[in-house]
């Protein structure tokens, strides 16, 4: 899992500075956004500072404290929006909702409240208020740019039997014609069961897939099988 | 990529989204991508009690990740169309 909010302190430059990333790993700075003020779950707001968006996190430095900036990873944002109402917040915002180890925890709500002892890894809302409210359509678009940048890892669990049993993506990548028009929406006549285009003797192709497919094999022979000589 | 294209048939349709931390927004589906993340416009919380802040959110992106359940319109849902289609994606296409 992913951590949430935390401090992050690595600069590089003369002045304020930016941020150091990860660029040996293809990290590489997005947008940058100066003038914005960040809150942090129900706390004052903290500016003057600039926003950094690279293509795996989101960064806030202050701009007079080279001490005092946060991060967050594009994975651990489950969600963002505009936020344009003044009764439920006073500037308009980008809003964001992160997920946190602790989501099902509701004891740590009284301990956010309490400014001295936050723990930021609990944190799960984050408000980014910008000076210029005309910027946030932008903001908002390259939020949802970055965050397509970074999908689920696959998670290569291959501790069940040996079987890998959950599509992995390049699989469903074989099949490249699913991917752009809703083809299922009409499905190849020949290819479908009990379906007859007339060409095809229908008797013949049950016969045919009774015969040859090996998915009509009983699973048992199936495992013992891949256990002699594993050919997936 | 079954539901990444079913749901991209649904595009401007209403959905109600459940996160797995239990909010659950409803709104027009404007987009869908191949991770299931989801772009709704003209949203509304459905629990605003408990809720309040998310109020004023009109659009809003929500990670496929984070998604526990679509709930779909019902004339959206073409049972025998998805039956065929689960079938195909079954087998391989």
């Amino acid at each position: 899992m992913v951590p949430g909010l935390r401090q992050f302190t690595d600069r590089t430059g003369e002045v304020a500075g930016v941020p150091v990333l990860d660029t040996d790993n293809g990290e590489e700075m997005k947008y940058v956004q100066p003038g914005v003020a960040i809150v942090i779950a129900n706390r004052s707001p903290e500016s003057p500072g600039t926003l950094y968006i690279s293509s795996r996190k989101v960064v806030w430095l202050s701009d007079v404290d080279r001490q005092k900036g946060y991060a967050v990873d594009f994975l651990a944002l489950s969600l963002h929006a505009v936020s344009r109402d003044p009764e439920s917040f006073p500037s308009p915002c980008i809003y964001t909702q992160i997920e946190t180890e602790a989501d099902d925890d509701e004891s740590d709500k009284s301990d956010s409240e309490c400014q001295e002892t936050l723990d930021l890894s609990k944190v799960t809302e984050m408000r980014l208020v910008p000076s210029d409210p005309n910027q946030l359509d932008t903001l908002f678009q390259i939020f949802c740019e970055c965050a397509e940048l970074n999908p689920e890892p696959i998670e290569e669990d291959e501790g069940f039997g040996g079987g890998n049993w959950v599509f992995s993506a390049d699989q469903l990548a074989d099949n490249g014609s699913d991917v752009e028009a809703p083809e299922w929406f009409s499905p190849n006549p020949t290819s479908s069961i009990g379906h007859s285009n007339g060409d095809h003797d229908i008797a013949r192709t049950v016969l045919e897939l009774q015969i040859n497919d090996q998915r009509f094999e009983d699973a048992e022979e199936m495992e013992r099988e891949n256990e002699n000589s594993p050919h997936n | 990529m079954l539901f990444f294209s079913y749901f991209k048939d649904l595009v401007g349709r209403e959905v109600t989204v459940e996160l797995k931390n239990d909010l659950a927004i409803r709104g027009t589906l404007h987009s869908v991508d191949q991770y299931l993340n989801i772009k709704l416009e003209n949203t509304r919380v459905v629990d605003q009690d408990k809720y309040p802040h998310m109020l004023s959110v009109r659009n809003c992106f929500i990670r496929g990740s984070v998604v526990r359940y679509v709930q779909l319109p019902p004339d959206g849902v073409d049972v025998d169309l998805l039956h065929d289609a689960t079938r195909r994606e079954a087998r391989g296409g």
